[in-house]
């Protein structure tokens, strides 16, 4: 935690170097950004901050765009769907959200997954499941083919069924060579699903039962 | 006179001290007593259970004893319902590794250090074209992608997509999982 409050003001004073009107600069950013694109920078975290939305993945965003090679305004146009991502992610996932979930929840509104759903899933996990891993495995499943809904379902019915991150990390990684070997990817998403929910530790005892 | 008056102290103080023999069912019958004068004082049924609950409250040291288990429920509460503040999220070793033979250089950079802006990247090494850096990474989310001669962003073909590339370029995500001390 200590290391975390320590990242957190080490981020606020770079964000006051770099967006700032303060001629101090981050020797990471230097020049690279001009005094237009640290307006519209400054003003989107501002923002953020008076949403109470986490301001560290927006700076991250910039670095990226930077290391990336890319120009002011496709960093600024970057940062700001960030800013209204994560808005509405917050929005349907409330205020218990922790800043990663609220991170990896926004790559899933990025990917094309409505916050509605995002926010059924943190009801339905409750609110000591954190939902970073299932949002980012949401958001790549459906980056690679798979159909929202189905996408959604899917994941729904894992944290539904108590699976724990390792099983939804494995899920992935079968998803994904499935579909790199050619299957249909929401055959792929359905099919590993059924599996996955299976041998969640909420299925063995039903399973042993049966037996 | 102080003989006098240390004698007649110490008299009183062995009366006083001496046990008083009282009648054997003399127990018995006090607490017979006052569990008749409870029962009738007592209201019966759902309306005992409030003058119960009430009477409670008029106590301080219950009334206290009462606030504190409630603030305690309620601490308890807030603390287990935001899993990454009661986990220790300092930095777990992560190893990236791509298999690149053709490459002359790979290095790492992502959210976890700045994207490599002021020499910050990972530099990998080369293992017969298998490149590899290990690196503490903070507990998180994190968005990274390997760097191929300086040159070549490569997304890591073996984690889950970043999605969104906003930048024209492949990134790939990493979940750090805080561990629980």
């Amino acid at each position: 935690m200590r290391s975390r409050s320590a990242r957190g003001f080490l981020i606020v004073a770079l964000l006051g170097a770099a967006f700032g009107s303060v001629q101090a600069q981050d020797p990471r950013i230097g020049n690279r950004l001009d005094a237009p694109t640290r307006k519209a920078l400054s003003a989107l975290v501002d923002s953020a901050k008076a949403q109470g939305i986490p301001v560290e993945p927006l700076i991250e965003k910039v670095y990226q765009g930077l290391a990336m090679g890319a120009d002011g305004p496709r960093i600024v146009t970057a940062v700001r769907s960030l800013t209204i991502e994560m808005a509405n992610a917050q929005r349907e996932l409330g205020t218990v959200a922790t800043a990663d979930e609220l991170k990896a929840a926004a790559s899933a509104v990025h990917a094309g997954v409505p916050p509605v759903e995002l926010g059924k899933m943190k009801k339905q996990s409750g609110l000591r499941r954190s939902l970073t891993l299932p949002f980012t495995v949401l958001a790549d499943i459906v980056s690679r083919g798979v159909p929202v809904g189905a996408a959604a379902n899917a994941i729904r019915s894992l944290v539904g069924a108590g699976a724990r991150d390792r099983d939804i990390s494995e899920f992935q990684r079968n998803v994904q060579v499935d579909i790199e070997k050619g299957a249909q990817p929401q055959a792929a998403v359905e099919t590993r699903a059924k599996g996955a929910v299976t041998t969640t530790p909420a299925a063995r005892p039903e399973k042993r039962e049966q037996e | 006179m102080a003989d006098w008056g240390r004698t007649t102290l110490e008299l009183l103080v062995q009366e006083l001290q001496a046990p008083v023999r009282l009648d054997e069912s003399f127990d018995r019958r006090v607490m017979v007593r006052v569990r008749r004068l409870y029962a009738e004082r007592r209201p019966r049924g759902v309306a005992g259970w409030i003058a119960a609950a009430v009477n409670v409250t008029r106590r301080p040291a219950y009334a206290a004893a009462l606030a504190a288990g409630v603030v305690a429920i309620a601490t308890v509460g807030m603390l287990r319902s935001r899993p990454t503040s009661v986990a220790i999220s300092g930095p777990i070793p992560v190893q990236f590794v791509l298999v690149a033979p053709e490459a002359r250089s790979v290095a790492v950079v992502g959210d976890f250090n700045n994207w490599g802006l002021g020499d910050t990247a990972l530099v990998a090494e080369n293992h017969n074209g298998v490149w590899s850096v290990s690196a503490p990474v903070p507990a998180g989310v994190h968005r990274y992608a390997f760097l191929v001669n300086g040159e070549k962003w490569v997304a890591d073909p073996t984690a889950p997509r970043a999605a969104g590339d906003d930048f024209g370029q492949p990134s790939s995500a990493l979940v750090v999982e805080a561990t629980a001390e």
